[in-house]
């Protein structure tokens, strides 16, 4: 019993440091052509994915601030990707 | 005299023009001074708050009887407290059976620790496989059910509290997704309160039955650099049984593979979903006590705790047609089935297929039409709404 607690510890760490090693790596291995997308382009390709393309008319500047940052957590968005969608979202205020 | 009146005349003309337009200027800077000012007063802070959520009702038209249901109010609300910091909940108003339930679907504080990592605490929405975490909401749920397997009556988990780490990154063209957590776990249904259940897991387990916490995470794969296919992970496991009882060493193990496919169709002008998901839950094995023996009141009875549920859907809409109305219309199939244990007093072996034809009156309104039929075995508990049988639904729902 005190073997399986052990290895679920250890096991546990090791998914620990493995989400700490990619988060701190991630973002020196982006190629161009994700880097090139524009936020019109990542707002078409993440939204679609869940649910139907929300209309950027629906939320004020403000109310789009918030709405990106709760939809980058839920649909685990990367900080450049919530930015440019939200910059795209607020072009048509 | 003449030239002298014309003169004056000129000379009268300009003046008043150069006085209208320094008055003109003097307004405009006035203007501008005052639309300064109420952009200051208006400057938004660092904190936003926003109200979002989604409503719906219908109606549904089973073998036996046809019923207005639903009614259904879920407010979210999010709370931005600075570029790192929000708070989210969810709360679930609901009519059933001649009840109103208020339920809290999560409640949680997520931080951003870094570019491509956050920290959540709190209740929240369990990432395991995709169904609960990404398609509960009934605007975004193509269907008026839920598949067998997901909520009342189902083997999936919901929400769990705890504590969660999750993001994403990229690999090359590539993108990963990833969650980590430490929950309270599933509560064992030992079967003192409700016998019919025993062997069970129920996922409203706060306090904790025990000492253990459940450890699970999620790993997505978007191996297309357009993100159009996602391949998902979960795993979770625990103990399960209260800490001061016969089962403090019964232990659950639930995995789950899932994937999602969206593409354009440019040849049908359309828009394909598919999405599919495979889950087991298995228990260690426990006795429970055989209420039904009155005979012998100690006499006890156990069987091989394993469940199983899986669902695959396709949709299809044909969004990029130039018919206005066409183009809102949407065709939905979905399969579901669900194992439960045999021996047990809920074992079921249950299959359903659910059509929807939907209309969209915007991106977040939707009318569903649904036809479901399920088969296949149950030991519903005497009284209970049996899940056999056809029905029909028309459902409306909404985000807000």
């Amino acid at each position: 019993m005190k073997n399986k607690r052990k290895s679920l510890i250890f096991s546990s760490f090791g998914v620990l440091i493995l989400v700490m090693l990619i988060s701190l790596l991630s973002n020196c291995n982006v190629s161009n052509e994700i880097k090139a997308k524009s936020g019109a382009q990542l707002w078409g390709e993440n939204c679609l994915r869940c649910h139907n393309n929300p209309s950027p008319e629906t939320f004020s500047d403000v109310e789009w601030d918030v709405a990106v940052m709760h939809m980058r957590i839920r649909a685990n968005l990367t900080d450049e990707e919530a930015k440019k969608i939200a910059k795209f979202l607020k072009t048509a205020n | 005299m003449k030239i002298i009146s014309i003169l004056s005349i000129i000379l009268l003309f300009f003046s008043v023009n150069i006085y209208s337009q320094n008055y003109d200027n003097q307004k405009f800077e006035k203007m501008n001074n005052d639309i300064d000012s109420l952009k200051e007063l208006i400057k938004p802070g660092k904190s936003k708050f926003l109200l979002r959520g989604y409503s719906h009702s219908g109606i549904v038209i089973t073998d036996e009887n046809s019923s207005f249901v639903g009614g259904s109010f879920n407010p979210i609300f999010i709370y931005k407290q600075s570029d790192r910091l929000m708070f989210e909940s969810e709360l679930e108003f609901e009519l059933e059976d001649r009840n109103l339930n208020i339920g809290l679907e999560y409640a949680n504080i997520s931080y951003l620790l870094t570019k491509s990592l956050t920290v959540r605490f709190g209740k929240i929405l369990l990432p395991f496989g995709i169904f609960v975490d990404r398609m509960h909401p009934a605007w975004v749920d193509k269907f008026s059910s839920k598949p067998l397997g997901v909520g009342h009556g189902g083997i999936l988990p919901g929400s769990d509290i705890g504590i969660e780490l999750r993001g994403a990154s990229y690999l090359g063209s590539s993108k990963i997704n990833y969650s980590f957590y430490v929950m309270n776990g599933p509560r064992l249904n030992e079967g003192d309160e409700e016998p019919d259940e025993a062997g069970q897991l129920h996922y409203d387990n706060f306090p904790d039955n025990n000492k253990n916490k459940a450890i699970g995470g999620r790993l997505g794969f978007l191996p297309l650099s357009n993100s159009s296919l996602e391949i998902g992970f979960s795993g979770m496991y625990g103990k399960v049984g209260s800490g001061n009882s016969q089962y403090a060493d019964v232990a659950s193990k639930l995995y789950a593979i899932d994937i999602s496919y969206i593409q354009n169709l440019p040849f049908m002008q359309s828009v394909l979903d598919v999405k599919a998901q495979y889950s087991g839950v298995i228990t260690d094995n426990a006795n429970y006590r055989n209420y039904d023996n009155l005979v012998n009141p100690d006499a006890v009875y156990t069987f091989t705790n394993q469940n199983s549920t899986t669902f695959a859907q396709i949709a299809l809409r044909p969004a990029m047609v130039n018919n206005k109305i066409l183009r809102n219309f949407e065709i939905a199939g979905r399969y579901s089935d669900l194992i439960t244990p045999e021996g047990s007093k809920w074992a079921s072996n249950l299959n359903q297929w659910e059509f929807s034809l939907n209309y969209w009156l915007n991106w977040r309104t939707v009318f569903k039409l649904s036809y479901r039929t399920t088969e296949g075995e149950t030991e519903h508990t005497e009284g209970a709404e049996s899940p056999l049988g056809k029905a029909f639904f028309f459902h409306w729902a909404i985000g807000f």
